[in-house]
């Protein structure tokens, strides 16, 4: 052939124009160009909220400075205090942890039996696609079933049976973090059983038979092989639903978040946690002291420090359990088994 | 036996080559006790020569046979029915060899007695054993290409009856070197040759013996006439 | 010249034939009369009946598809786990018949241990993969689970090579090592039938003849059962061969009589290379 790469264009346009996007790296531009962009954007929020948090006057009379805010906060009347922030934040971590406590487990549960003990037939899918379908849900709705069943129905029949000397006082009858924590379980639930199926669906079949083969049951199996070889997945799915719990402050507001609570729900006494205290959440303190706030310097501050804070807490929550999937990785290394 | 067709076709051309292979120096040394039976019928040292010329064929054949043989041993790894049917020709091949040797030896002694002159019926009974030899080992090549295994046990049952014409002639012979011993020397030649002429019939029993295992898996070596013709009778 | 009785010389050759034929040893696993079907294949074994002798190594050897791995995974009751997978027929292993409803499966397949074509080493160490299946029987000791994993890695011809490094992932091992770890893991729970499929398609040469070698080491104390597609292997290996095709079993006897001599001419024809 004596001809170069364009001798085979005779004059196919469409033809030469992806021959030239190629040559040109064109998607690598593309790609890279993406990436950069979402970077510059992530840096430019937390730039932004810093700045509104600690500099000077920007926005006028509705900006502040870090000295406004503080003002505020050391000044005011709760909520608007830095105690209020603690509890906050606080608050945030708790229910959060609580959230993972609950979902970690019981995906498990969920994703082991579709993947190991259901036999595969058509009901099983139609079991998937109805747990697909409920990640959809818009969170409100989880936060009014959350009400009902769990506050009023569960929560009412267990002071029934425990508390009814405090009756009518409700206990547990009431929107409290317990609850609040079942409810952003139950939202995110679905990502998980996703993410944990996904997981056990890349493990090869072979792994599952080589333990079956030396006589191990199926219970045994999970157990001892298949569960530690998709930890990475469950962690994953965990990082996937903080990620999303954190955000969540509609259905938390029906369940179990208040403008104020006097007291942490953790503390030093027993039983060192208090699942019928309501407490308090940064993303509702965003949302209360955008709407609420006192007028006057500092407000901005206030709001950019509470929205900080929130960011923060999301990310070391999510870095934390990214840094526990990655010693997993390691160890479990393996050809074709991530 | 193989009705069916082998996956390689290049295995199959092998196998079929060294057949081909055997089959073609079986006939030339066929052709070799012709010419040494028709040297004595004829009292002509012609055909004689000529036998002894073909004999450097034959055993150019058997080395190339042999290596033919171990190169499809290497490389094919056959089993059962090619494993045996190269294991058959390797022996086989040695055998034909001798024949051909003996047959040489035949002619020689042809040439030597030709020229000494003179008729004699004795040549007559020595060109019969020969034509008788020379048959056995015609049907034993036949049984091979046709993989018979009736042919063949005919062939092993047929050598009794070289036997039995040797032993005549050995008879004939000593009586006649009783009666003539002037011609001793003579004589002597012929018995050679009548020796030689026996022991081509016992290579064409061993190619039929071959025969047999080949296509039945057996091995009917050494089990001694006797007990095939109780067998068979 | 008499014409040969051929009748009479072909009952001699048959009857030689049939003195040649090995005293077979006690038979470990009797097969009788067992069809499978799964909804892929209804007629995965049809009508199979042979026994496999203890001690020993026998081959299934066959055309693809022609049912041998399930017939291999008969003898520890794998076939269970494919979804709508039915059999009938017994398949006695001391005494009892495995394939009926009352035995347990998990002590069965302590007693059938089986190795897979790929190796599949779990994603653990070294030392948790071969005492994975002691620890399932109950054994805690850490002296015991350690002198367990020895013998077993030992009798795999694999102690040597791995003894300075059981807590290593068995992931970073060769495909031949992994396969002798896993060799030694299914050793490790003592069992008394040892079935291998395919063991070393997936090897390169001379980790396959180092498997040979370990079979032809092993088959003193397990009754071993080898499904392979490669007949020299088979040749090399085995003492028995049985020969499948469609579903069926055609011949069963001594590797040296198949390879020399096989009495079925669907055998020859395989063990050759030819087609119809």
């Amino acid at each position: 052939m004596t001809s170069g790469p364009l001798s085979d264009f005779h004059g196919e346009g469409s033809v030469f124009a992806a021959w030239a996007l190629r040559r040109a790296g064109v998607m690598l531009w593309l790609t890279s160009g993406m990436a950069v962009s979402a970077i510059v954007l992530l840096i430019g929020m937390l730039g932004l909220l810093c700045w509104l948090a600690f500099a000077g006057d920007a926005f006028g009379a509705a900006a502040g400075h870090f000295p406004g805010a503080l003002a505020v906060l050391s000044q005011g009347e709760p909520p608007y205090t830095a105690e209020a922030l603690f509890s906050a934040i606080v608050g945030t971590i708790t229910v959060t942890l609580l959230m993972s406590l609950l979902v970690d487990p019981l995906g498990i549960l969920v994703a082991v039996y579709l993947h190991v003990y259901a036999r595969q037939h058509w009901y099983t899918d139609l079991v998937r696609i109805a747990i697909h379908n409920l990640a959809g849900v818009p969170s409100i709705i989880y936060g009014v079933f959350g009400l009902g069943f769990f506050v009023y129905w569960v929560g009412g029949g267990i002071d029934e049976l425990f508390f009814s000397d405090s009756l009518p006082r409700a206990t547990f009858g009431t929107p409290g973090i317990l609850w609040a924590a079942i409810t952003l379980a139950l939202l995110t639930l679905p990502t998980v059983i996703v993410s944990i199926e996904e997981g056990l669906l890349r493990l090869p079949a072979s792994l599952r038979e080589g333990s079956f083969a030396l006589g191990a049951t199926r219970f045994e199996t999970v157990v001892g092989v298949l569960l530690p070889a998709t930890m990475t997945s469950v962690v994953t799915g965990v990082i996937l639903a903080v990620a999303r719990a954190t955000g969540e402050v509609a259905p938390l507001m029906l369940v179990g978040v208040v403008k104020y609570a006097p007291s942490l729900p953790v503390s030093i006494e027993a039983p060192f946690i208090h699942l019928e205290q309501k407490f308090m959440h940064l993303g509702y303190l965003v949302y209360d002291l955008t709407l609420h706030a006192p007028a006057g310097n500092g407000r901005v501050a206030l709001i950019a420090v509470v929205a900080l804070s929130l960011v923060l807490v999301t990310m070391s929550l999510t870095t934390f359990a990214a840094v526990l999937r990655g010693r997993f990785r390691y160890q479990y290394a393996q050809e074709g088994l991530l | 036996m193989q009705g069916r067709q082998h996956i390689s076709a290049q295995f199959a051309a092998e196998l079929d080559g060294i057949r081909s292979a055997v089959m073609e120096m079986g006939g030339k040394v066929e052709r070799q006790i012709m010419l040494a039976s028709e040297g004595l019928e004829s009292r002509d040292s012609g055909p004689a020569e000529e036998a002894i010329a073909i004999d450097r064929d034959i055993n150019r054949m058997e080395v190339e046979i042999d290596e033919q043989c171990a190169l499809i041993l290497a490389r094919r790894q056959p089993a059962a029915g090619d494993l045996r049917l190269i294991i058959s020709i390797i022996k086989l091949t040695t055998d034909l060899e001798r024949i051909g040797d003996e047959a040489s030896r035949v002619a020689r002694l042809v040439i030597k007695l030709a020229s000494a002159g003179g008729a004699d019926p004795i040549y007559l009974h020595t060109a019969k054993v020969a034509r008788h030899v020379s048959s056995m080992l015609r049907e034993a090549l036949d049984a091979f290409a046709r993989m018979s295994v009736s042919a063949a046990v005919r062939v092993v049952l047929s050598d009794k009856e070289i036997d039995e014409d040797y032993r005549n002639g050995l008879s004939k012979l000593t009586s006649a070197m009783q009666q003539r011993p002037e011609q001793v020397e003579k004589l002597l030649d012929h018995m050679w040759a009548l020796r030689s002429l026996e022991r081509i019939g016992d290579h064409a029993t061993n190619i039929a013996e071959q025969v047999v295992y080949l296509t039945r898996g057996v091995d009917i070596r050494h089990l001694g006439n006797e007990r095939l013709e109780n067998l068979l009778d | 010249m008499n014409h040969p009785d051929m009748e009479t010389f072909n009952a001699f050759i048959e009857a030689s034939k049939a003195s040649k034929t090995k005293r077979r040893q006690a038979p470990s696993l009797q097969v009788e009369d067992v069809s499978l079907s799964y909804p892929a294949e209804p007629n995965a074994l049809q009508n199979i009946s042979l026994e496999i002798p203890s001690g020993c190594v026998t081959a299934v050897i066959g055309p693809s598809g022609c049912g041998k791995s399930t017939l291999l995974r008969c003898f520890n009751r794998m076939n269970d786990t494919i979804d709508g997978c039915r059999y009938s027929g017994s398949i006695f292993l001391d005494g009892a018949n495995i394939l009926s409803d009352g035995i347990d499966v998990t002590s069965l397949r302590r007693k059938v241990g089986m190795v897979f074509q790929r190796p599949n080493p779990f994603p653990k160490s070294v030392f948790d993969n071969v005492a994975y299946g002691p620890r399932l029987a109950g054994i805690r000791s850490q002296r015991q689970l350690d002198e367990i994993v020895e013998n077993a890695l030992r009798s795999a011809a694999l102690w040597d090579e791995v003894k300075d490094r059981l807590d290593a992932m068995a992931g970073n091992l060769s495909l031949g090592q992994q396969q002798r770890l896993v060799i030694a893991r299914a050793i490790a729970v003592e069992p008394e039938v040892l079935l291998l499929d395919e063991p070393a398609s997936s090897l390169d040469p001379i980790s396959t003849l180092k498997i040979e070698e370990l079979i032809y080491e092993l088959k003193s104390d397990y009754t071993i059962v080898i499904v392979t597609h490669n007949m020299q292997q088979a040749g090399r290996v085995s003492d028995y061969t049985a020969f499948m095709s469609g579903g069926r079993l055609i011949e069963f006897d001594a590797t040296d009589r198949i390879f020399t001599n096989p009495s079925e001419r669907a055998t020859e024809d395989y063990i050759t290379g030819r087609v119809g």
